[in-house]
């Protein structure tokens, strides 16, 4: 792998490569194992030089299944009649693979600064976009590069207001955001998935994936 | 004669039908006084679910108010092993998953925790409509839902299930404008107590070779200029105003930063501004960045070379507004004003 690749691969990571050569790196990561491979390794020498092992190596986990689930999809062997009808399928399980790949990494960027997202009303942190609508869409594989996508503020930074905030709140609020400062980050990826299917049972809004 | 009886007494009818309607409009909002009271005074040991965007963390928590001295406990019971104690105006926030400890100290003189909390009055209550929904049980347990409703989109809503006994929350809902639930906490189990002994209150977590992290609580005094002064809102939304304005170092920060609080009576935010400019790189001085922390919202944005974040459990739309709005003065304002 050349040094321009692997300063391209870091400045993906990092949000600072321009859209139209993360597009370019999207597509060849959907396709290339050597450089899913760096890319899953970028994710966990990020998140360790940001001194949260943890929750990159579940972001870098994500990306690896993302794209392995893909490669799946792509080496999956066509019968012969259909495989010229399925140029245009083939090439669009690309771009959802590099969809998948791209917009995982956005959302690994994000979370490793600190949860933040890239726009208002899409908090990446608090709720990963799922893959599946990305297929639909040929531009979302483009990692959207927006004036609100760098982050401002460290985690740490972050915590401190919300502590310091909290003297100011309410009694409800003040337990409440302490309480989700607490639960802002999985401990494990077992105990997190254990909270999710809990959450699953005891959600308040059963309806809520229809009303979002 | 008869006559003037009769109206006399449709008179004393009429002021006794009105008080009585008065206590019945007004009996909701004395139960969240009760409920803000019996939070912060009485002893108690509890175990409740947060409930937050489809995860649910199990916490325990234990309070006492021993002669104003309040010293509470908060740990998580799900394996990250993160515990925030309060003993008076010191949090000390246990992070064992970053081997770190953050010792954050009010300024001020003790029991001003109690102090700090956002007054409901007259003004608020005309931004939120509080009404009580029914009496029902939970955990056998008598207790009243009161609902309280904004009406506008700057603030979120809540629906509170109060023990008639103790006026304590035993379940709890955030919601938004829509009524739809975004946060939710619930007791599993919930003990008050007359006394709570001190070993109530003793870490779990073992901090050898941690980090810990610890503010100045008086940078003033110690002779860091207080900048708060200059920093002022120009525009609120509705109903907020301005209550606090502050210095304070932050755990880990060498310089201190601007502490403006502004509150609706119910919901409140704060907006912090760095103090040296040279903190913000010159790549990211037009940059803005949205956060959030459970139900809490931020918005990061730079105004006149000052990082500026404004932080609150309102939504996102609200700090958006009251970050974007603040501005610098070139003389101290009045500190403590809340004329907004």
């Amino acid at each position: 792998m050349n040094e321009e690749l692997d300063s391209q691969l870091s400045a993906m990571f990092d949000d600072e490569l321009p859209s139209g050569e993360c597009e370019l790196l999207a597509r060849r990561l959907s396709r290339d194992a050597a450089l899913q491979a760096r890319w899953g390794r970028y994710a966990a020498i990020g998140a360790a030089v940001r001194g949260d092992v943890r929750v990159g190596s579940r972001v870098a986990q994500k990306v690896s299944v993302a794209i392995i689930a893909e490669a799946q999809l792509a080496s999956t062997p066509l019968p012969r009649a259909r495989r010229g009808a399925s140029t245009a399928a083939l090439l669009w399980r690309g771009l959802a693979g590099a969809a998948v790949a791209a917009s995982v990494a956005a959302l690994s960027i994000l979370w490793l600064q600190g949860g933040y997202s890239s726009g208002p009303g899409t908090l990446v942190a608090r709720a990963p976009a799922p893959a599946a609508p990305a297929v639909e869409t040929r531009a979302s594989y483009v990692v959207p590069r927006s004036a609100e996508q760098r982050m401002t503020v460290p985690a740490t930074e972050l915590a401190n207001y919300v502590v310091a905030h909290s003297e100011f709140s309410t009694p409800v609020s003040r337990r409440n955001l302490l309480s989700a400062l607490m639960a802002s980050e999985p401990a494990a990826v077992g105990s997190s998935e254990q909270s999710q299917s809990l959450g699953s049972v005891d959600d308040p809004n059963p309806h809520a994936d229809q009303a979002r | 004669m008869q006559t003037k009886r009769v109206s006399e007494q449709l008179a004393w009818l009429a002021v006794a039908l009105a008080t009585a309607a008065s206590a019945l409009a007004q009996e909701p909002r004395q139960w969240l006084e009760r409920m803000n009271q019996a939070l912060t005074s009485r002893n108690y040991d509890g175990v409740f679910s947060h409930w937050q965007d489809g995860r649910v963390e199990m916490l325990r928590i234990v309070h006492r108010n021993l002669n104003g001295q309040v010293t509470e406990r908060l740990a998580s019971l799900d394996g990250s092993g993160r515990e925030f104690i309060r003993t008076g105006t010191e949090l000390t926030c246990y992070l064992p998953d970053k081997r770190t400890v953050l010792v954050e100290t009010q300024s001020g003189e003790a029991g001003s925790l109690l102090a700090s909390f956002p007054t409901f009055d007259e003004k608020s209550a005309g931004f939120y409509d509080i009404q009580e929904l029914l009496r029902t049980r939970i955990n056998r347990r008598d207790t009243r839902v009161i609902a309280v409703t904004p009406r506008d989109e700057f603030r979120y809503g809540y629906r509170l299930w109060i023990d008639e006994t103790t006026a304590m929350p035993l379940k709890t809902q955030l919601c938004d404008s829509h009524g739809r639930i975004i946060e939710q906490v619930v007791f599993a189990s919930l003990t008050v107590a007359n006394h709570i002994p001190d070993s109530a209150f003793r870490p779990e977590v073992a901090t050898d070779g941690f980090q810990w992290l610890r503010n100045d609580p008086s940078p003033v005094a110690a002779g860091v200029p207080n900048t708060s002064a200059l920093w002022s809102a120009l525009k609120l939304p509705p109903g907020f105003r301005m209550t606090v304005r502050s210095a304070q170092v932050l755990p880990g920060a060498r310089d201190p930063v601007a502490h403006l609080v502004f509150t609706d009576g119910l919901a409140s935010v704060s907006v912090f501004v760095e103090s040296r400019s040279a903190s913000v790189p010159a790549d990211q001085q037009s940059i803005s960045a949205v956060a959030s922390v459970g139900s809490a919202s931020a918005f990061s944005t730079v105004i006149d070379g000052h990082k500026v974040t404004a932080v609150g459990e309102v939504p996102p739309a609200t700090v958006r507004f009251i970050a974007s709005s603040v501005k610098r003065s070139e003389a101290p304002l009045a500190v403590g004003s809340a004329g907004h």
